[in-house]
């Protein structure tokens, strides 16, 4: 994995240059990319660090891209910048969750804080996905059955209950719910509760 | 004439009867007694026609001939009797010829009354049928007309309410359920009614259809846009006899409309002020760009050289970027103040009576909808002169636009007068006449000044505007008010040389 890198993205090369000049004198990493479209075609998942976004861009606007990479899932921070932000565009950034909105010109301190804040972000959010995939793996190792009771476990069903929805006997259930825990590396009851949420692992609903 | 038994026996029937009751007759009669055989030639004749009258005839001559004219009960007839037996046979005949053609006569009588009888009843009963025929179609017409989801009347040529559906009646409401025979104007707005009226005395005169949009007051007093579209029925003469009216429902079209016209004043308003305000932004965004660039290569050349040790090569690169934006930002300030100036324009030979004719086009819609007249008066012989065909029409756009807006409040004709002519050897005039209120003395002076406004909502820049336009291109430009009321602002311009 590369290190933490801001990819600025901004159709005047000379507010990239600007920017990348600011960012390279403390030691930050940077990419320019004229336009969206160029930024996305080197784009890979296995990078890490912060997009630093015009939001007034030719072909797909800054805000357009938000959007877009919102739906593809890609979680990587976004820091907006613009020479004009309105209101409403403004609200409507943040709202998507975009770490800060800057104004043209801005501040070392106001750009270099935003820049923190995203990395940190990042990191949370990577840290995150490894926890959540390392979860999904222990979720993919279970078989069926398995899952079928840590569903219902999750739900909070007794032994009595699962066993008797399943058709199964109580021994059964019991050692199913053993290996369960095993699979899943969890502790305890608690614990295996919160991984399933994290891995957003669907807990039993009733029966079908 | 009949044929076949049937005359046969008739007559015999007849002769038989009156042999009968001629013997015991003849017993206290002297002479040959052969009247009632008279009688059944006569019967003969007109029961059985004239055959059978005949028939009757011979053989009553036959029995008298036989049993009465002497010598009796011989064929055989005595030579003093045989004229009495040729008149008895000629009366005879004369009487079956008289009897069967009377009855002849009678019965044609009777078969053509019968006949007529029988049509008369006949164009009875397809009177009738056609009767119901009417009913029949009047009623699904009827139903027709309450199954249109439209309102729909009849009335009289004075305007009185003959008919109306459901649909009408329901939308007018209960309390005028009996609209029939009110007058049609009571349910229309009042200021349309006089429209309404107006359309229909003008279809009674040219005799026409004739549509209107009118507001139509509905159960609830409130009032709905329709379209009234009516036909006259006419008489053989010509006059017209009838209205049929239908109404159709605009009301969701005209708020359309009305917002459609609403979009429109404020897209016309951003119109006039999006050059300007179009120029400030890019003008804004043109500057923040470079000097966006020079504070963050600052911010770095700061970083690089309170590094230890200082990078002073990436500090000499930095410092060599921030002159080439800084030159940057200061090529844009430049280019913006040449852009009303001489060097910055672009100049070519222009006409200004297309460009007038041009704007005046441009104006139209809006001048009709805030109801201005434009005018424009080109002298034919105008020269040409040279400068930027784009700015000046800007200066002609703004001055039209302000004339426009200066006689927002006039009552009477509002119109807007455009002269070019020429004026002395090498200059062009143009004039721009309103008849608002004119411009107050005190601010004839400042109107030109830049952020001097009059108006609630006015920029102040667009007579500065037309001020550095006109003197870029070597003219002038003043205001004078001119009498009884109005402005007339007018520029110059340079002839090409």
């Amino acid at each position: 994995m590369k290190a933490e890198t801001v990819f600025i993205v901004d159709d005047d090369a000379s507010i990239c240059e600007g920017l990348s000049n600011l960012l390279d004198s403390v030691g930050i990493p940077t990419e320019q990319y004229p336009s969206a479209e160029a930024f996305w075609e080197s784009w890979n998942d296995q990078r890490a660090g912060c997009m630093l976004l015009d939001a007034r861009l030719p072909g797909a606007s800054g805000v357009e891209f938000q959007e877009h990479l919102k739906n593809l899932g890609i979680g990587l921070p976004i820091i907006f910048m613009t020479a004009h932000g309105d209101i409403p565009m403004v609200r409507k950034v943040m709202k998507a969750g975009a770490i800060e909105f800057l104004t043209k010109p801005f501040q070392k301190q106001e750009l270099l804080h935003a820049v923190a804040q995203a990395f940190e972000q990042d990191r949370t959010r990577r840290q995150e996905d490894s926890i959540v995939s390392t979860i999904n793996a222990r979720i993919n190792s279970l078989t069926d059955r398995e899952r079928e009771v840590m569903a219902m476990v999750t739900a909070g069903l007794l032994n009595k209950q699962i066993a008797s929805e399943l058709s199964l006997s109580e021994i059964t259930v019991k050692i199913h719910r053993r290996r369960v825990m095993d699979g899943m590396l969890a502790g305890s009851l608690a614990e295996l509760v919160k991984m399933c949420e994290r891995a957003r692992f669907p807990s039993w609903r009733g029966p079908s | 004439m009949e044929y076949g038994i049937k005359p046969f026996s008739i007559a015999t029937c007849f002769v038989l009867v009156a042999l009968l009751w001629t013997f015991p007759l003849q017993r206290v009669i002297a002479y040959p007694f052969v009247f009632l055989f008279f009688g059944a030639v006569m019967g003969s004749a007109w029961f059985g026609g004239a055959l059978a009258g005949f028939v009757a005839v011979v053989q009553s001559s036959l029995v008298i001939t036989y049993f009465f004219i002497p010598p009796v009960f011989s064929i055989t007839v005595a030579k003093e009797s045989q004229s009495f037996l040729a008149a008895f046979i000629l009366c005879a005949i004369a009487i079956s010829i008289v009897s069967s053609s009377r009855k002849r006569a009678e019965s044609a009588v009777r078969t053509a009354r019968d006949q007529l009888e029988a049509k008369v009843r006949e164009r009875t009963a397809e009177l009738e049928h056609s009767n119901l025929e009417i009913q029949e179609s009047e009623r699904q017409l009827r139903m027709l007309t309450e199954a249109i989801p439209q309102q729909i009347w009849r009335a009289d040529v004075s305007g009185r309410i003959e008919y109306c559906n459901q649909h009408l009646r329901d939308y007018v409401g209960e309390r005028e359920s009996s609209i029939e025979g009110d007058s049609f104007f009571n349910i229309l707005h009042p200021e349309d009614a006089v429209l309404f009226r107006q359309g229909w005395e003008s279809a009674l005169v040219a005799g026409g259809r004739f549509e209107v949009k009118v507001r139509v007051r509905g159960a609830d007093r409130a009032f709905r846009w329709f379209l009234v579209r009516s036909i006259p029925q006419r008489a053989e003469d010509g006059a017209i006899t009838r209205w049929y009216g239908i109404h159709i429902d605009i009301e969701e079209q005209h708020k359309a409309q009305q917002s459609l016209v609403i979009a429109q004043d404020n897209l016309s308003r951003l119109w006039r002020t999006l050059s300007m305000a179009e120029m400030a932004a890019s003008i804004a965004h043109e500057l923040n760009q470079p000097l966006t660039a020079v504070v963050t290569h600052a911010y770095a050349c700061r970083e690089w050289l309170s590094t230890n040790p200082a990078n002073l090569e990436k500090a000499s690169a930095t410092a060599e970027k921030i002159v080439q934006e800084s030159t940057r930002a200061s090529s844009v300030v430049k280019r913006v103040r040449a852009l009303f100036r001489k060097e910055g324009t672009e100049r070519q030979t222009v006409d200004l009576n297309p460009l007038i004719q041009e704007l005046a086009r441009l104006l139209r819609d809006e001048a009709i909808r805030r109801g201005v007249g434009i005018r424009v008066v080109l002298d034919r012989n105008l020269p040409k002169i040279e400068g930027d065909s784009v700015q000046i029409q800007q200066v002609l756009l703004n001055l039209a636009t302000n004339a426009m807006d200066a006689m927002t409040a006039v009552t009477g004709s509002r119109e807007v007068t455009i002269h070019s002519e020429r004026r002395g050897a090498d200059e062009v005039l143009i004039t721009v006449d309103d008849v608002g209120p004119g411009i107050s003395p005190e601010i004839v002076s400042r109107i030109f000044e830049p952020f001097f406004s009059t108006k609630e909502q006015g920029t102040g820049m667009g007579l500065a505007i037309c001020r550095s336009v006109v003197e870029a291109h070597d003219g002038r430009i003043w205001v004078e008010n001119r009498n009884p009321a109005g402005a007339r602002f007018r520029f110059t311009l340079r002839v090409t040389a």
